[in-house]
C-alpha cells in the first residue's frame, strides 16, 4: 500500500491505503500537484480496499452519470456511490474511504470524494467553492457562478477562443485576503481546465452570475438574488444543515464587499468588450 | 376559501432556512440544495408567518401595509403560499 500527497488552493490533502492500481490512477491524474516532501497534510484520507463488491452499490452494465448519495450527520458525512462509500468526520476532519475498485471506475469515485473533502476543507478555510466557470487576462480575475445549464462550458470556450486563461470551467473557489478576495484554481473541470496545474491566487475583478441572451450586457441584480445565486452555487455545503446559515452569512459578506453582477451574452466573443468596459481596474472589491 | 383555511397556519419549513435581505427573501432548501427569492411583500408574508399568524391575519396584515383591497391580498397570499408549499419552503403547522 502507498501514500501520496496533493496540493492545492492552498490545502495538502494526503491518500493513503492506495493498492499500486488506484496509486497509479491518481498519480496520472494529479501529477503536476503531487507534493513528494513529508509535511504534515492537512487532511488525511485513508482508502480501504475491500473486494467484496457485494458491499457496494453496484456497477451499471456501461457507463452512467449518477447523483453521489450524501448524507449529513451533525459528526459526520457519509458519501456512498457505485462501488465506493466514505466517511467524512467533521471533527477532527478527517476521511475514511471503502471501495471494491481499482480501475478507472476507482478514478471516478476517487474524484467524487475528492470533490466534496476539498469543498468542506476549503469552505473550513474560509472560502466559498463554487459551480462555477473562471479565467483571467493575467490582471483580472473572473468568476461566473451558475449551476448546469447557466453556460459555463460555453463562456469558457468562448474564453479559450480569446487565449483568456481559464482555471476551470466547473469548480473555482473564492476566499477573503485582504480587504479584497482572490481565486483559487481546484483540479475539478468538464471541458475546460481538466488537466491539473500549479496556479497562483489570482485577485478576483468580477463575480458574476451568467444569463444567455443575444446582445452581450452587464447588469447588477438585488442582494437577495445575489445571495441566492452564490448560495444554490456552492455544492455539498449548501445542503449541510450544520453549515447552511454560514455559507449564507458567508455569501452575504461576499457580496456586500464584491457586488454580483449578471452577464448577459451570446454564442460570441463580444461579451469580452463589456466585461472589459465594466470592469477596468484590477480589483474592484471594497474593503469593509 | 373555507374558514378552515383562513384560520390555517403556516411555518418555515424545519428543513428550510429564511432571512430577510434589504427588502427581499431568501429560502435555502437543504435538502435539495435549491434557493428560493422572494420579493418585499412576500418577504413580508412570510415574516408574518413566523410570527405565527393565521392565513386570514397575514391578509389583514398585508391590507393595513400595502394599499391593496383584501380580496386582492386574500388571492396573493394564497398563491405565494401554494408556490412555497409546493416548493418545500414552507409547512403546516
Amino acid at each position: 500500500m502507498s501514500a501520496l500527497s496533493i496540493e492545492f488552493a492552498g490545502s495538502r490533502y494526503r491518500f493513503a491505503g492506495l493498492n499500486p492500481e488506484q496509486d497509479g490512477l491518481v498519480r496520472s491524474r494529479f501529477q503536476p500537484l503531487l507534493r513528494r516532501d513529508e509535511a504534515k497534510p492537512d487532511v488525511r484520507i485513508d482508502i480501504h480496499f475491500n473486494p467484496n463488491s457485494a458491499a457496494f452499490m453496484r456497477r451499471p452494465l456501461g457507463a452512467v452519470e449518477y447523483p453521489v448519495a450524501v448524507v449529513h450527520g451533525d459528526e459526520s458525512i457519509a458519501v456512498a456511490g457505485i462501488g465506493f462509500t466514505a466517511n467524512v468526520d467533521r471533527n477532527p476532519f478527517r476521511v475514511q474511504m471503502q471501495t471494491c475498485q481499482s480501475d478507472e471506475w476507482f478514478s471516478a469515485a476517487f474524484e467524487n470524494v475528492f470533490r466534496i473533502v476539498a469543498c468542506y476543507r476549503l469552505f473550513g478555510e474560509g472560502a466559498l467553492v463554487m459551480h462555477s466557470a473562471a479565467f483571467n487576462d493575467g490582471a483580472r480575475g473572473f468568476l461566473f457562478c451558475g449551476r448546469s445549464g447557466a453556460g459555463k462550458t460555453t463562456i469558457c470556450g468562448l474564453a479559450d477562443e480569446l487565449e483568456l486563461e481559464i482555471l476551470s470551467d466547473e469548480l473555482n473557489a473564492i476566499r477573503p485576503a485582504g480587504g479584497s478576495f482572490e481565486l483559487l484554481a481546484m483540479p475539478f473541470a468538464g471541458e475546460f481546465g481538466g488537466a491539473p496545474r500549479r496556479h497562483p491566487p489570482y485577485p478576483v475583478t468580477g463575480l458574476l452570475g451568467l444569463s444567455q441572451g443575444s446582445a452581450p450586457s452587464v447588469s447588477l441584480c438585488s442582494k437577495a438574488e445575489a445571495v441566492s445565486r452564490i448560495v444554490a452555487s456552492c455544492p455539498y455545503v449548501n445542503a449541510d444543515p450544520w453549515l447552511v446559515d454560514r455559507l449564507t452569512s458567508r455569501a452575504e459578506e461576499l457580496v456586500e464587499c464584491l457586488p454580483l453582477r449578471v452577464l448577459t451574452f451570446a454564442k460570441d466573443t463580444r461579451f469580452w468588450s463589456v466585461l472589459d468596459n465594466e470592469y477596468p481596474e484590477p480589483a474592484t472589491a471594497v474593503s469593509r | 376559501m373555507s374558514t378552515q383555511s383562513q384560520q390555517q397556519r403556516y411555518r418555515v419549513d424545519p428543513h428550510a432556512r429564511f432571512r430577510v435581505m434589504d427588502d427581499e427573501g431568501i429560502f435555502v432548501l437543504q435538502e435539495a440544495g435549491e434557493v428560493l427569492v422572494v420579493n418585499e411583500v412576500g418577504a413580508f408574508i412570510v415574516q408574518q408567518l413566523q410570527a405565527e399568524r393565521s392565513v386570514d391575519e397575514v391578509v389583514m396584515a398585508i391590507t393595513d401595509r400595502y394599499a391593496v383591497d383584501q380580496d386582492r391580498a386574500r388571492a396573493d397570499a394564497r398563491s405565494l403560499l401554494d408556490a412555497l408549499l409546493e416548493a418545500g419552503a414552507i409547512s403546516q403547522t
